[in-house]
């Protein structure tokens, strides 16, 4: 991409992922029912929102945009004619009128006060819409830059390993110590693929086709089956077909299957032998909504409004490995296709992972 | 063998490594140099090429090399995931790519591969627009294929994925690696796209896995594509 090599590093926007609520909000869990927008896309102009999302506020703002000029017109000239008229004769007329004077006058004054305030807030609105789609631009540069930034080195670590095997001088001792060492560079390189796939899914052209959603969650079901520890989990899915199948999704299946591999992976990881797992589809207002849900040990409350973030480990998962990319990957997929993730969990109990996406 | 990378660290580690695989290695460290060294004589039989690198990136160098004339087996060190990159780099010329880190010995496969192909005299793969597998022909530049006379619909990840297997014939294709080709990662946890693309390609082909006339599974390792391929002139 251009610009990226001689660009100078700037500085990581304050560690918050594209989507989620802004600072203001932090250390309470999000609700199911106030879960932000999806941010507009980079690629998009910010400057113009899509007509079928157009806030209620933008609209009545049109209304009284336009009809503020003819108000205070209308208003004006009323106002002059009955001053004049009522000012030609005695005063005692004057106090008589002066109701219907007061509206003639501070009617249309009203409504233009309205009008403008209606206009302050519509670009309130868009100026912020465009802080959060700079926002998540920069912080998709940053993931290239990263990226590219730790590939060199990783590529001549892995090289500089391969050149002490193979040149035969080491003892056993020696051999499990690049063991080891190649062991911990597969971990990052692992991670940086995943913060490339981040980037990319980001922003490679998206797929559109009809994509069926239940036969997405059956394969994500038998993959749990053949995952490490599906044989010690009691898996089920559950798919409507009665009174009528599910709507399909428009959009990319393989970034769908990816994010519901990761799901069902994590619940996989973050659940002990015996655990149920049960992945869920149904339609509701338009959205054909996912839910993958599990009786692992759960993400705790102050830790909730975090997991979508890059690189985040819950402070109970440290044991196991992982890097931290999947709900982010989730996440953006989701987002992509202009749906919602939400989570639920309760320690020691379980999580459910809803992910809300528009149906064809 | 000519290796341009602007990363002394890793042209330093590389190189020995490939010469202790038999490979005779020479190296750059900009873009100048690396079109000056594989344009010269004696012309390497094979480069292996950084996208990022000083003066000239290797894109620019490539599309130099190719507009010499002779062609070059090249492998580009592609520096970014993105689909369209990738696309790119395969439209002007490259006979392969590799994104980094990569594991040494990959690359090593893959540059052995494109010699034993080029050793052949057979015009390369990369550079025909039309190639041909008995009965399966593939327009790459419009992206189409036909079987006998009936066109093949494909999904665009199956479209791309018939591409690499007719340009890498004969070779034992991972799914780690058709994974990378594809969609420029290595999935996580498992590799059941590819095996979903290849299932598409062999529905499309009328492939019967047990006995399989076009594309092979070997088993616990990963794809083959089996027919002989040849460029349509």
């Amino acid at each position: 991409m251009t610009g990226q090599d001689g660009t100078p590093p700037d500085e990581f926007p304050g560690g918050t992922p594209p989507g989620t609520a802004p600072a203001e909000g932090a250390g309470r869990p999000l609700a199911l029912h106030e879960l932000p927008p999806p941010v507009p896309r980079p690629r998009t102009a910010p400057a113009s929102p899509s007509p079928a999302g157009k806030p209620p506020v933008a609209r009545r703002a049109r209304i009284s945009r336009r009809a503020v000029p003819y108000a205070v017109a209308l208003g004006v000239w009323g106002a002059a004619v009955a001053v004049t008229g009522v000012f030609a004769s005695d005063y005692r007329v004057y106090l008589r009128f002066a109701p219907v004077l007061a509206v003639a006058v501070l009617g249309p004054l009203v409504a233009a006060g309205f009008g403008v305030r209606l206009l302050f807030t519509r670009r309130v609105v868009e100026a912020r819409a465009q802080v959060a789609a700079e926002a998540a631009a920069e912080h998709h540069r940053f993931l290239r830059r990263l990226d590219h930034e730790l590939k060199n080195p990783l590529t001549a670590i892995r090289l500089g390993l391969a050149n002490v095997s193979a040149s035969g001088r080491l003892d056993a001792q020696g051999d499990g110590t690049v063991r080891s060492v190649e062991e911990q560079v597969a971990r990052l390189t692992r991670i940086t693929g995943d913060l490339r796939k981040l980037a990319d899914v980001e922003s490679r052209p998206l797929e559109r086709l009809p994509v069926d959603v239940g036969v997405l969650l059956e394969d994500a079901g038998e993959t749990a089956r053949e995952l490490p520890g599906g044989a010690e989990r009691d898996v089920s899915v559950s798919v409507p077909r009665v009174p009528w199948p599910l709507p399909t999704v428009a959009g990319d299946p393989d970034l769908l299957e990816l994010a519901l591999e990761n799901l069902v992976g994590n619940a996989l990881k973050y659940s002990g032998p015996g655990s149920r797992i049960e992945l869920r589809a149904f339609e509701e207002d338009g959205y054909v909504v996912v839910e993958v849900a599990d009786t692992g040990h759960g993400i705790r409350a102050d830790e909730l409004p975090y997991v979508w973030g890059e690189l985040v480990r819950g402070s109970d998962a440290r044991g196991t490995p992982g890097s931290g990319l999947g709900l982010a990957l989730v996440h953006a997929v989701v987002d992509r296709h202009g749906g919602r993730c939400e989570i639920r969990s309760r320690p020691e109990s379980g999580t459910v992972v809803r992910l809300r996406l528009p149906s064809a | 063998m000519l290796l341009a990378d602007d990363d002394t660290a890793i042209t330093e580690q590389l190189g020995p490594l490939l010469e202790r695989s038999g490979f005779d290695v020479r190296t750059a460290h900009d873009g100048t140099a690396a079109l000056a060294a594989a344009t010269g004589a004696p012309a390497p039989d094979l480069v292996v090429l950084d996208v990022l690198m000083p003066h000239m990136d290797g894109r620019e160098v490539l599309r130099r090399i190719r507009a010499d004339g002779a062609w070059i087996p090249v492998i580009l060190l592609t520096q970014v995931g993105e689909s369209t990159e990738r696309a790119m780099a395969l439209e002007e010329g490259a006979d392969d790519y590799l994104n980094k880190p990569f594991d040494p010995y990959e690359l090593i496969a893959r540059m052995r591969a494109l010699l034993r192909r080029s050793r052949t005299g057979l015009p390369p793969l990369a550079s025909s627009r039309v190639l041909r597998a008995g009965a399966l022909r593939v327009d790459r530049t419009a992206r189409r294929a036909w079987l006998a006379d009936r066109e093949l619909v494909l999904t665009p990840k199956a479209g791309a994925l018939l591409d690499y297997l007719v340009t890498h014939p004969d070779e034992l294709l991972s799914r780690e690696r058709l994974m990378e080709v594809l969609w420029g990662w290595e999935s996580a946890s498992t590799t059941r796209a590819v095996d979903n693309r290849v299932a598409e390609l062999r529905r499309a082909l009328g492939d019967d896995p047990a006995a399989p006339a076009w594309i092979e599974t070997v088993t616990g390792e990963g794809y083959r594509f089996v027919p002989r391929v040849e460029a349509e002139r």
